[in-house]
């Protein structure tokens, strides 16, 4: 009963000190509360609390704590090694394994108040201390530099004896950028780190845990610049693109040199026109007949046919005694065309036509003339001699050895260099119409396999070169008596031409017969020489072939040709 | 790494069955001959011990937030006395300095041994359960495997390295005193009390693990700077 009234009267107190104390504006203290406890080493711990509403009054704390299985409360030994509103638990005063049971009182004038109690096992809050001395070292290597980062445990943690097992971690970060790089270094207690920039700041910091327990703190942080440097493959871009870029150089350099053996090489010239067989060179060696030996080939021109060429155009025409009269057929188109009458194929004797045309165009010029048989045989005009002339001559390029050929006398085919006209001894031109028996072929005109028909020997009229008037005509007469030699031929010499040279001149042939022998002393020489014109007259000479004329000097110069054969 | 781990510890039986001189160890693992130093049987055990910490911390968790209410956490305090009765450990660094290489290992195996018996009784509580997760009963289920294959790796280390051939057995007396005082609370509390002491007490293993390697070899855990 006391006792009851004892509580009842404590009661009356509080409650009336309660009421006081809200009237005068002070209560007891709220509720502290912890916050937490560590322990660094696993050693030693601290338990922190943050207090409550004082109730302005003073307020002390008190920390009390019990081991599990054991109704020991023990207050906190140190309230100041860990600062304010904390209490520090020594090793003496620590055991792990063991739970604790901690409370906080705050206690004020008005009364106290106690914190919500915590269960700590040592073992379970370990967060050690933060590595102790963090190193950064730059290291230079072959591609770059890298970092060696080491450091130290924490200063209270014992990891010899294996009492507590700390792994590490570092982070990286450059100065300028946010975001960090974590590495775990487990326990070893150094990390190198590579490929990081040149020239840039980087910091770095470490920090530890225990196997079982919380993180610590990181470190402050290390800076530490990377020195410049060279990427070793980049250095090697660079010289092998020098290289390349001298190569290319040196290359231009060459093509531009040789540009034009290059644009030879490459656009190949389109080759010209090549004569085969013609070397140029010799062009230039001057023997230009080496050069044009090389274009002349073998059978060019055809040679051989030269006698085929002048035989074909031979023509036969017969004039009552066999007269022939040979001609060439040339086909040369600068030989002028001539009227024919009605025997079509005359021959160069169409000139006869020709001439008693002209005759009739002159006017009555050689009227008379005529009447004595003189036959004019107009060779050409000047302009168409020199062709006929020279259209002769251009087969009788060669050497005139084909002259040579003509037979004295025989109506052969060879006698292509002979011009004979047969006169008739009236010479008419009437006396034409019944003598053609025989075609003259056309000077243009047909070929000579019909006046090659008469190869027989046919006497042969000879004319004789009366004179040459102003206009290179060759006037001749016709020597109407083969008899006596020399009183039918006073004046009238006759000559058988034997090939025209150049400069117009005729070569007449002359026969050793034909020459008026002066005496008869040597008549029986032999000799074939040509002597000149005037000694020949002189001279015995032989009796011709067929030939019997002689030959005489006509008074007025002129040579009267006379077959010589030579 | 649990199943590269358990077949050495599989090994580690035939092993120990055999009894090898020297400092290398024959075993077998799936049937393959090979060979193992002390150290590594060590390292092997260390490796055990911190899983099956793991393992306890995740189990323990996982209880409390499926069967333990908001209301009834408060009172765990009260539990958790009864893991220290168990067995006299030391409890601070100075303490455990004072301890004998034997006696470490000889802790170690106590504690062992004592778990292995009492998960037994932990899985066949939680079988009782209307909702206790499959995954609960797995975990508990692969603690106690590990933890037999850890006692026989101890054993042999025992053998090898203190060349001590006898077990002690002196505890299975205190275990079973402890063994009523549960039934005085609810099965629920009873059941997170022995997790958590489980917890507590492979916590202790691997630490006394630790402490015994430091002694013998030079881990790189245990350098002095």
């Amino acid at each position: 009963a006391t006792m009851w009234t004892d509580s009842v009267m404590l009661a009356g107190l509080t409650l009336t000190a309660i009421f006081v104390s809200h009237t005068a504006g002070v209560s007891a203290p709220g509720r502290p509360r912890l916050t937490g406890c560590r322990s660094p080493e696993k050693e030693t711990f601290t338990c922190w609390w943050e207090p409550g509403d004082d109730g302005g009054l003073p307020t002390t704390y008190a920390l009390y704590y019990h081991l599990e299985g054991s109704e020991t409360v023990y207050e906190c030994p140190d309230y100041r090694t860990a600062g304010k509103n904390s209490c520090f638990f020594s090793k003496n005063n620590t055991s792990l394994w063991v739970n604790y049971n901690i409370s906080v009182v705050a206690t004020n004038a008005m009364g106290s108040s106690v914190s919500e109690p915590v269960d700590v096992d040592v073992v379970y809050i370990v967060q050690p201390n933060t590595p102790e001395d963090v190193r950064v070292l730059v290291v230079d290597d072959d591609p770059g530099p890298y970092l060696h980062v080491s450091w130290e445990k924490p200063l209270a943690a014992d990891t010899q004896s294996g009492w507590i097992t700390l792994v590490y971690q570092l982070r990286v970060k450059e100065t300028s950028q946010d975001t960090w790089e974590e590495y775990n270094a487990g326990m070893q207690k150094g990390y190198n780190i590579f490929s990081l920039l040149s020239g840039r700041e980087y910091a770095v910091q470490v920090r530890c845990k225990p196997d079982h327990g919380f993180w610590s703190e990181w470190t402050s942080p290390a800076y530490v610049q990377i020195p410049d440097y060279m990427l070793r493959e980049h250095s090697m871009w660079i010289i092998v693109a020098v290289f390349a870029g001298f190569l290319l150089f040196v290359l231009t350099w060459t093509v531009n040199v040789k540009r034009s053996s290059v644009k030879h090489c490459l656009l190949p010239p389109v080759p010209g026109p090549k004569i085969r067989g013609f070397d140029p060179h010799l062009l230039k060696s001057g023997r230009s007949e080496e050069m044009f030996s090389a274009l002349v080939t073998q059978h060019f021109p055809p040679t051989s046919s030269y006698d085929d060429l002048l035989v074909e155009y031979l023509e036969v025409y017969d004039v009552e005694k066999q007269e022939l009269v040979l001609g060439v057929k040339n086909e040369d188109p600068l030989a002028p065309t001539r009227t024919s009458d009605n025997d079509s194929g005359r021959g160069s004797c169409d000139s006869r036509t020709l001439l008693t045309e002209r005759y009739a165009e002159d006017g009555d010029k050689g009227g008379a003339d005529r009447q004595l048989g003189q036959c004019v045989a107009e060779l050409a005009s000047p302009p168409l001699e020199e062709e006929k002339v020279e259209a002769w001559s251009t087969p009788f390029s060669p050497p005139p050895l084909h002259l040579q050929r003509q037979q004295v006398g025989g109506a052969r085919a060879a006698y292509h260099s002979v011009l004979e006209i047969p006169c008739d001894s009236p010479c008419a031109p009437g006396s034409y119409g019944h003598q053609g028996e025989s075609d003259i072929s056309k000077p243009g005109g047909r070929g000579a396999s019909t006046t090659l028909a008469e190869p027989q020997a046919q006497s042969a009229e000879y004319v004789e070169v009366q004179t040459v008037d102003h206009e290179n005509v060759l006037l001749l007469r016709p020597l109407a008596d083969p008899g006596g030699p020399d009183v039918d031929y006073a004046g009238e010499d006759y000559s058988k031409i034997r090939d025209v040279i150049p400069d117009n001149v005729l070569l007449l042939q002359r026969e050793p017969s034909a020459w008026p022998c002066a005496a008869d002393p040597g008549q029986d020489r032999g000799e074939r020489s040509c002597p000149t014109a005037l000694q020949e007259l002189m001279q015995p000479c032989k009796p011709p072939g067929p030939l019997q004329q002689g030959l005489r000097l006509v008074a007025n110069g002129y040579v009267d040709a006379s077959a010589m054969l030579c | 790494n649990s199943t590269t781990v358990l077949q050495g510890w599989l090994g580690i039986l035939f092993c120990s069955i055999h009894g090898m001189l020297g400092s290398v160890l024959d075993c077998e693992v799936g049937g393959v001959h090979c060979t193992m130093s002390i150290e590594m049987l060590l390292d092997r055990a260390i490796q055990h011990a911190e899983l099956i910490y793991r393992i306890s911390e995740e189990t323990r968790t996982q209880f409390k937030e499926t069967f333990i209410p908001l209301a009834l956490v408060t009172q765990q305090g009260h539990a958790d006395h009864l893991c220290t009765v168990i067995l006299p450990t030391p409890s601070s660094k100075s303490e455990v300095g004072q301890i004998s290489d034997k006696w470490l290992l000889h802790s170690v195996l106590i504690l062992v041994q004592f778990w292995i018996n009492h998960l037994v009784d932990l899985q066949a509580s939680l079988d009782h359960y209307d909702n206790t997760p499959q995954d609960l009963l797995d975990k508990t289920k692969w603690v106690s495997s590990k933890l037999m294959s850890l006692e026989k790796g101890l054993l042999t280390l025992i053998r090898k390295m203190l060349n001590e051939n006898n077990l002690p057995l002196d505890n299975s007396k205190s275990i079973a005193d402890h063994l009523a005082s549960p039934r005085t609370m609810e099965h629920v509390m009873r059941d997170y009390t022995m997790l958590s002491c489980f917890r507590k007490d492979a916590h202790k293993i691997e630490t006394f693990l630790k402490l015994f390697k430091c002694r013998q070899t030079d881990w790189p855990g245990c350098s002095f700077y």
